[in-house]
């Protein structure tokens, strides 16, 4: 903390601010008045069925201009379908072996996954809290199934929140990720996005991702699958009305 | 004819320009990014938001003592550790003892300019840890010995013939010179150097005080791998590379994608504020935030030059500075090249030292017009030189060039002077009359103006000026005929 | 139309080596009926040394101009550069001095570009000039960026009979003069101008058009090595109608 008072300190000078005086946040409220989001989540939370669907076709649209395919579904059971079809015409890159990962999701636990597999050699991890082996799994995996916390129609963004269940790893590690986001998590925005997570307190960790990983180091061409999935689906589930996004998030409130 | 040699920089800068390859990547570039970033900033919906950002880092920086406060203690609150490091020195001392601490063999690190500022390398493998760049360019610059050359596209100057060649003798594959097929190996081979590897160290594109987070971005997904996989992740940020809450944070982030490669967003934004929680199944047991000074509370001390502190280090300035599109970015001899690094390289490092980059630029003003941030770099370009001019006392500068003070001075005494100014150039008219061509132009002149007649002709000055001209032909005239007022005309 | 008297500030160059850029100023003048004036004494805004740094030889060269044009109501320059300087670098050079800054200040907001002056302050665009053939125009740096005008020059030469006005690609792109910036580091000021003139060859256009001689000073000066034939044109020799070439 002594290193931290001298640096502090430093910077107080360059400032020409007395160095013993530690002035803090309160001392200037402006600093982090945060502005009002009540209205954006107002806005967000009162959307009607139309217009949840036409944020799902924002999406769609910006999402194939970034080389993301959507498939948009009304059942778990028409979920599960797209799922089986990707894991079947899908061939893994690191291992002979078909396995797939998915986080420990209600949605995702809904599409009863390991059912589908009977005839093919498939196995189906999902990312229990208490696994020691999950990493072992993660990285033998060439499929990683996420329930992203929210969607962002404008740039064709999912937020992943890390947590119990949810790894950081399972969107990253396999070859593909494929996002089973719930409608009624999309949001119009990045601003709205923010709100949300505004609101929830952000956890220690969360990434937001934006199509297939990429690059474009060798004479700018542009080329995916640099380190991350090559490959992302995004699937929209409608099955239930538009109704109040929410982010989940373990952290108690007012953490 | 004789000239004192080149500097580095203008040798460097004739490599540039000689080399086929990069003037096409910096065209390339130049055309798409830097065309690219005026046309969506000339699109933005939202009209203020370039100057409420530029008005939010200010406000940062003025209570930066503050902010990096309520950073440290929340991240410390998600049980990160946060090092304040005032010299890079301190902070490699600090990172190698969180390595040792941890039996390190291998570092795996996410692009990060300001551990080339600190030149950290060196000292991980002084203590015998073996250093992975997984940034496809920079690893490409790694295993070819060279140094980057543009702040988000590190190897523009090499091409794919180059880089294939690199690969079957560094990565013993068959030969290629297909991108997708290079990028391919490259994946395999760092996948396992990440997977193995027991620590990620990167840089830190923005932390957020309010949340206690800083945040990478991406689009390969390098930087999540590093800090994801590896049991410790350590992060090195400049002191300034903080905003103070989530609002600013957003609107920041969406200049900064924009900037840097005309995206909404970059594919990864990873915000990352401690260690695996209790309950969370992975990341790392370990997190380090390292905030270095390096020379940065110079800068913002000095009014003059705080403002370059409001960086994004989004490079749009280099994908639109006429001077980095010809020379590239190896003429900089720094982690930070084109119009930015022009600027915060001698403040960071030396302004006599890089005398060069204060001086090698035409004031143009695209780079100001460019930034997401409207940093007047040109108008610090001509403070820098102010300071080489006279010398500084605050900055450690001496007179560049006591030769060229004499001239001005001289040429002070000329334009303040009208009598001796016409003189003067009567006498020069006179004597360059046996250097005039016959194309009426001068082809050839010794000293200091040499510089200009290698290349280019000079046209020589006219035997009448202006001055004579009116004195002769219309100081004495009739008003114009078609005046319509009564007022004389001189 | 303003009965202003307008004092001519004749940028150094000018009046060295190219007066016939000022001569074709006053013919325009002339046409206009506007009365001119033009104060002796007059030698360099300061600029150059301002660019390298000696501000106090700048400020020197500032208080100069001041006190020549101190009387005068409107001055009118064929650069944009050196109204740059005026307008927007001699406040700074005083600022430890308010009775100076004040008097930039107040001479900064009567000096005016030579197009400026015609289409903002006139509100004149057709200055009944002719000039067969076609050009293409080169926007300075100073000009266009740090005093915006980009779009009066191309009204005035859009209003010119006989003209045709073949845009270049990337026009605003500096052309690699920068003052001592081309004298000190030639090998990077020539590949930039050499950019510069593959686009002004690629429109095909007879001449290039420019509001500041000093970029024209370059780009001449490198077509002149490389014997190219295109014509450097002041924008002011334009609007006089000039027939035949400088020189």
């Amino acid at each position: 903390m002594d290193n931290q008072n001298a640096f502090l300190n430093n910077i107080r000078r360059a400032l020409s601010l007395p160095p013993e005086w530690q002035r803090s946040a309160r001392e200037v409220p402006a600093l982090f008045a945060a502005a009002d989001t009540g209205p954006i989540l107002q806005r967000l939370r009162s959307r009607t069925a139309a217009e949840m669907e036409q944020l799902s076709e924002l999406l769609q649209k910006n999402a194939a201009a970034l080389g993301i395919t959507t498939h948009v579904v009304r059942s778990h059971e028409e979920a599960a379908r797209v799922v089986v079809e990707l894991v079947t015409s899908k061939q893994p890159e690191f291992s002979d072996t078909k396995q797939i990962i998915h986080h420990d999701h209600p949605d995702l636990a809904a599409l009863q996954l390991w059912q589908h597999f009977a005839r093919e050699a498939v196995t189906v991890h999902t990312t229990f809290g208490a696994d020691r082996q999950l990493r072992e799994k993660t990285i033998a995996s060439f499929i990683g199934i996420t329930a992203p916390a929210i969607g962002v129609a404008d740039s064709a963004t999912l937020v992943d929140l890390t947590g119990p269940g949810r790894p950081r790893s399972t969107s990253l590690v396999p070859s593909i990720h494929i996002a089973l986001l719930d409608r009624k998590n999309l949001v119009a925005d990045l601003a709205e996005a923010y709100a949300l997570l505004r609101e929830k307190k952000p956890p220690d960790s969360l990434v937001f991702i934006t199509g297939p990983s990429k690059t474009a180091d060798i004479e700018a061409q542009m080329v995916h699958g640099a380190h991350g999935p090559r490959e992302v689906h995004i699937i929209v589930l409608s099955s239930s009305p538009a109704a109040a996004a929410a982010v989940e998030t373990d952290n108690p409130p007012g953490n | 004819m004789s000239r004192t040699p080149p500097s580095a920089y203008r040798t460097a800068a004739a490599v540039g320009i000689a080399s086929p390859r990069l003037q096409k990547s910096l065209r390339g570039i130049q055309d798409r990014f830097g065309k690219g970033a005026m046309a969506l900033w000339a699109g933005l919906e939202d009209k203020e938001l370039r100057h409420r950002v530029k008005a939010a880092r200010l406000r940062t920086l003025e209570h930066l003592d503050i902010v990096l406060a309520e950073l440290a203690e929340n991240i410390r609150a998600r049980g990160g550790r946060v090092h304040f490091a005032a010299s890079g020195q301190d902070a490699i001392r600090y990172i190698l003892e969180v390595a040792t601490r941890n039996k390190v063999k291998r570092v795996v690190k996410g692009k990060s300019m300001t551990s080339m500022e600190i030149d950290i390398d060196p000292a991980l493998a002084g203590a015998g840890i073996e250093v992975v760049e997984t940034d496809l360019g920079e690893y490409i610059i790694q295993l070819a010995g060279d140094r980057p050359s543009h702040i988000i596209a590190p190897c523009i100057h090499l091409d794919r013939h180059q880089i294939g060649a690199l690969f079957t003798e560094k990565l013993g594959i068959d030969s290629t010179d297909d991108p997708p097929t290079l990028t391919m190996a490259a994946r395999r081979a760092l996948r396992e150097k990440m997977l193995d590897a027991e620590m990620g160290l990167t840089g830190c594109n923005l932390a957020c005080a309010e949340t206690g987070q800083i945040s990478l971005v991406s689009n390969e997904g390098n930087i999540r791998m590093a800090t994801t996989m590896p049991p410790v992740h350590v992060a090195l940020m400049g002191m300034e590379r903080v905003v103070a809450t989530m609002d600013e944070h957003r609107q920041t982030l969406q200049l900064l994608t924009r900037g840097a490669a005309l995206q909404k967003l970059s594919t990864y934004v990873s915000f990352l504020g401690g260690p695996a929680g209790t309950g969370d199944p992975d990341g790392p047991r370990e997190f380090h935030l390292v905030i270095l000074d390096n020379g940065r509370s110079r800068i913002l001390a000095d009014p003059e030059f705080r403002e370059v502190l409001a960086c994004i280090r989004c490079g749009a300035c280099l994908n639109i500075c006429p001077v980095y599109g010809k020379i590239g970015g190896h003429a900089y001899h720094s982690p930070y090249c084109g119009p930015i690094g022009a600027v915060v390289t001698p403040l960071l490092d030396g302004i006599n030292k890089h005398a060069d980059l204060c001086k090698g630029e035409t004031l143009c003003g695209a780079c100001k017009a460019i930034c997401p941030v409207e940093i007047d770099l040109p108008r610090m370009l001509a403070g820098l030189r102010h300071k080489l001019a006279y010398g500084s006392d605050r900055w450690n500068t001496r007179q560049h060039s006591p030769a060229e003070a004499c001239v001005f001075s001289l040429w002070r005494l000329l334009v303040t002077h009208g009598f001796l100014y016409r003189s003067l150039i009567r006498i020069g008219w006179l004597l360059q009359r046996p250097f005039v061509k016959k194309n009426k132009m001068i082809g050839t002149m010794a000293g200091i103006a040499g510089g200009w007649t290698a290349d280019r002709d000079l046209p020589p000055l006219a035997g009448q000026t202006f001055a004579t001209l009116w004195k002769k032909n219309y100081a004495t005239r009739r008003p114009p005929a078609a005046v319509t007022g009564n007022e004389e005309g001189a | 139309m303003s009965g202003n008297t307008v004092s001519l500030f004749i940028q150094c160059l000018v009046d060295t080596m190219f007066p016939e850029a000022g001569t074709a100023m006053v013919t325009v003048f002339d046409r206009l009926g506007i009365p001119l004036a033009y104060p002796g004494g007059q030698t360099c805004c300061g600029q150059p040394a301002y660019n390298s740094g000696y501000r106090r030889e700048a400020a020197a060269a500032a208080r100069h101009f001041i006190e020549i044009f101190e009387d005068a109501e409107t001055i009118v320059c064929p650069s944009g550069t050196c109204v740059h300087m005026v307008r927007h670098h001699y406040p700074e050079l005083f600022a430890d001095d308010p009775t100076m800054a004040e008097r930039a200040r107040a001479i900064g907001a009567r000096t005016f570009e030579f197009t400026e002056y015609l289409v903002d302050v006139l509100g004149i665009t057709d200055v009944r000039a002719e000039f067969p053939g076609t050009v293409t125009y080169h926007d300075s740096c100073h000009l266009s960026r740090g005093l915006g005008i980009s779009r009066q020059p191309r009204l005035l030469l859009g209003e010119v009979r006989g003209l045709e006005l073949l845009e270049m690609a990337d026009s605003d792109t500096c052309c690699g003069f920068g003052g001592t910036f081309s004298v000190n580091y030639p090998e990077i000021s020539t590949a930039m101008v050499d950019d510069k003139i593959a686009n002004i060859l690629a429109t095909g256009a007879e001449a290039v058009v420019g509001c500041d001689i000093s970029c024209l000073m370059n780009i001449l000066g490198r077509l002149s090595r490389r014997g190219e034939k295109v014509r450097v044109l002041h924008i002011a020799q334009v609007l006089a109608g000039a027939k035949g070439e400088r020189r």
